[in-house]
């Protein structure tokens, strides 16, 4: 819309291209319509030979169908004309578009350019120099600022990861049995032994847990 | 589309063909007759009349032997004019282009149309808007090529499109 503008309202916008795919489309109108004129005689032709044959004059039956014959030809020509026709317009247009296409490229490369020219790489070092700087800056501001922050608080940070860890210390400890050993069970376990000894295959492997039962025993109470 | 044409019971009736003296009438005669003018037209496919015409049906009715005068005539396509849907053709005011459709709602009908079928920007002659194989279908296919001119004008002013004349024929670019 902006060309609209600033384009001068005298000036035209009809190019030499535009009169020439003009010029092809107005003969392509006009072969259409000598189609059409060509399609309507052969019609009234056809009815007139008919009537020729009715009335019996065959020869000028004939006459008339030679003519239609000679037509239909010339309305297949001018197909192929049309077609002609068509197609170079449609090359014409085709190429505009081209055209279009290139000038849009083009432009796109000078615009680019432009925007690269405004993007000078010392420019560009400099910028991101300042922008590394800045980030520096930053951080020494936050250490300075977390360091005031900690002074005092340091040592309760310290302390309350110290109770931390010492938590952690402790849960990570096996727990603590919570019942008693079952001694009585002992017992009664070297009384049966000894007296399935004979029997049992398995018994010597008791009695000697049993044994070595007895002995943490000892060693607990000692 | 060639079906009988249907008068209206007006067209029967012979004091129609008269201007009435009685304003409030004679408004309303004017009003139906300006609505038969185009909508006869319309069905002819008729873009142009000529006042002095006596034989046309429209002005004439042959059954109840009544004409319109060529004064009368000259009344409903003032009128005509006045709503945009007609417009002399020459000085002395006796030819008259009539359409049915205003110019610009021609021109709005034509330049949809070609922006739809995608040929904003290039070149397409009168015939083929008018009569081409394309814009069959189309309220505007069969409508006289000096009345779609007219309305190409109109767009033209407002900068949509151009209209160039090459030997014998125009040619409408459009933007």
């Amino acid at each position: 819309m902006g060309s609209l503008f600033s384009k001068s309202k005298k000036q035209s916008r009809v190019t030499e291209h535009d009169k020439a795919v003009l010029r092809l489309k107005q003969q392509r109108d006009k072969l259409k319509q000598y189609q059409k004129r060509i399609e309507l005689q052969l019609e009234k032709d056809r009815e007139l030979a008919r009537k020729c044959l009715q009335t019996g004059r065959r020869d000028r039956a004939k006459l008339l169908l030679r003519k239609k014959k000679f037509q239909e030809t010339q309305l297949s020509n001018a197909d192929k004309q049309l077609e002609n026709l068509e197609k170079m317009t449609a090359d014409l247009e085709f190429a505009q578009v081209e055209l279009q296409v290139i000038e849009g490229l083009k432009q796109g490369n000078v615009a680019l350019k432009k925007v690269h020219d405004l993007m000078d790489i010392n420019e560009i070092e400099k910028i991101m120099d300042e922008t590394r700087e800045g980030v520096e800056k930053q951080q020494e501001i936050d250490a300075i600022l977390s360091g005031a922050l900690s002074e005092e608080d340091e040592e309760n940070v310290l302390a309350e990861l110290d109770a931390l860890a010492a938590e952690e210390a402790t849960s990570s400890l096996p727990e603590v049995p919570a019942e008693d050993l079952p001694e009585p069970e002992a017992n009664e376990m070297v009384e049966d032994a000894t007296l399935t000894a004979e029997i049992d295959a398995d018994a010597p492997k008791k009695k000697r847990k049993n044994l070595s039962e007895q002995d943490k025993k000892v060693l607990v109470e000692a | 589309m060639m079906t009988e044409f249907e008068w209206p019971w007006e067209y029967t009736f012979p004091p129609f063909f008269t201007l009435q003296p009685h304003e409030e009438t004679r408004n309303q005669q004017i009003k139906v007759w300006s609505d038969l003018f185009l909508r006869y037209l319309k069905y002819l496919n008729k873009f142009q009349v000529n006042i002095n015409e006596n034989t046309f049906p429209l002005f004439n009715n042959d059954a109840i032997k009544r004409r319109l005068s060529p004064e009368t005539i000259t009344v409903i396509l003032e009128q005509l004019q006045r709503t945009g849907h007609a417009a002399p053709l020459d000085k002395r005011r006796i030819e008259w282009q009539v359409y049915s459709y205003t110019l610009e709602e021609y021109a709005n009908m034509v330049y949809d149309w070609i922006q739809q079928t995608g040929q904003l920007n290039t070149i397409c002659t009168l015939y083929e808007i008018a009569s081409g194989e394309n814009s069959e279908g189309t309220e505007f296919h069969g409508v006289d090529e000096a009345v779609l001119l007219n309305a190409f004008r109109t767009l033209e002013n407002k900068g949509k499109c151009e209209v160039v004349q090459l030997d014998d024929s125009f040619g409408i670019k459009f933007f």
